[in-house]
């Protein structure tokens, strides 16, 4: 079993002060009570309006990417001793709820991580153009990988203690997605995915990645898994 | 052999370079390696300035390209990207510096937090 109270719910956040309250709210509502938001520099009062909930909140000074975000994370889990840690988008694409699924899934497969995929849900209502640079980034993340993996992009995560000790990400931006599973399996990790819903909305979609993003973080991976 | 004025000028200029970078050695404002490899280049260029055809005319011969003008654009150009891939490379290092000193700022902030 794995206790609400020993979740930390890690939002990565990057000028998102229109949406942090109302995503630190609806996890509240789940029972999850430690979140922290790691303010990637934002130029907005992100930190200001995630502290009014008072909720830790960890600043970089300049923006790095949110991968260098979830770098920060990890660290803080493990000089904090966490157990479980859960990652999130901040900009209220997730269910908090799925955050249950996740860690119901962890309890039955006993793995090490759960990715929440999008595309294992039945009537998702996923704009056709995510449908496509997802599929292009899974097929790059799979070439490096065992599994096959339905959503290598997928923001919502959960990982245990073995997985924030054994994980070292190199990736600033959004290619630490497809790292984390690369390194994952590299160190022997188990990894399992379960099926979780997704809003999109103008808000996210425009926070989202866009065809240079998608290029910049392909680059960034090929990069990085080519001469690192 | 008609000697030309690029064939005085750039060779001492290769060799002002190559006892600057001597000097900065040993005044330990850089390495051996970046020393030795800086002092290298500006001596091939300085050798090349000297007996360009000579060079041009063996390059074009062991690659196997027609002429010796094309050989030392082909050269230039592989030059050039190897360069460009050095700079690319030192800029990811940069970046990956300042990513790992802006999260130690951040860490070290929450742990001051924490003493308080």
């Amino acid at each position: 079993m794995i206790p609400l109270s020993d979740i930390h719910v890690i939002l990565p956040a990057y000028n998102e002060a229109s949406k942090i309250q109302e995503v630190i709210r609806s996890i509240r509502e789940q029972g999850i009570q430690h979140i922290i938001v790691v303010n990637d520099g934002s130029k907005d009062n992100t930190a200001e309006r995630a502290q009014q909930l008072d909720v830790l909140v960890v600043n970089h000074l300049i923006n790095r990417g949110a991968g260098a975000a979830v770098q920060t994370a990890i660290e803080l889990a493990r000089r904090k001793n966490w157990q479980w840690i859960a990652l999130m988008d901040a900009d209220g694409q997730h269910e908090a709820a799925d955050l249950i699924r996740l860690k119901e899934k962890m309890e039955q497969s006993d793995c090490d991580i759960v990715i929440g995929s999008r595309f294992m849900q039945r009537n998702r209502q996923i704009p056709i153009t995510r449908i496509f640079f997802n599929f292009i980034a899974n097929c790059m993340t799979n070439l490096f990988c065992r599994e096959n993996f339905s959503d290598s992009q997928s923001g919502l995560r959960l990982l245990n203690r073995r997985a924030i000790d054994a994980i070292d990400l190199q990736i600033d931006g959004f290619g630490f997605c497809s790292e984390m599973l690369i390194r994952a399996e590299q160190v022997k990790l188990q990894i399992e995915e379960t099926p979780i819903r997704v809003y999109y909305t103008d808000y996210s979609i425009r926070k989202g990645q866009d065809f240079q993003v998608g290029l910049n973080t392909a680059f960034n991976f090929l990069w990085n898994a080519l001469f690192k | 052999m008609e000697i030309r004025a690029f064939q005085i000028v750039v060779p001492l200029i290769s060799l002002l370079f190559i006892i600057s970078f001597v000097n900065r050695y040993r005044k330990s404002k850089t390495s051996l390696k970046e020393a030795m490899l800086s002092s290298l280049l500006w001596l091939g260029i300085g050798i090349f300035a000297i007996i360009p055809d000579l060079i041009s005319n063996f390059i074009a011969s062991a690659f196997g390209i027609k002429s010796n003008i094309n050989a030392i654009i082909f050269l230039s150009l592989g030059v050039l990207l190897y360069m460009q891939f050095r700079m690319f490379s030192i800029l990811k290092e940069q970046e990956a510096k300042l990513t790992q000193l802006t999260r130690q700022i951040a860490l070290r902030e929450v742990e001051s937090q924490d003493t308080k």
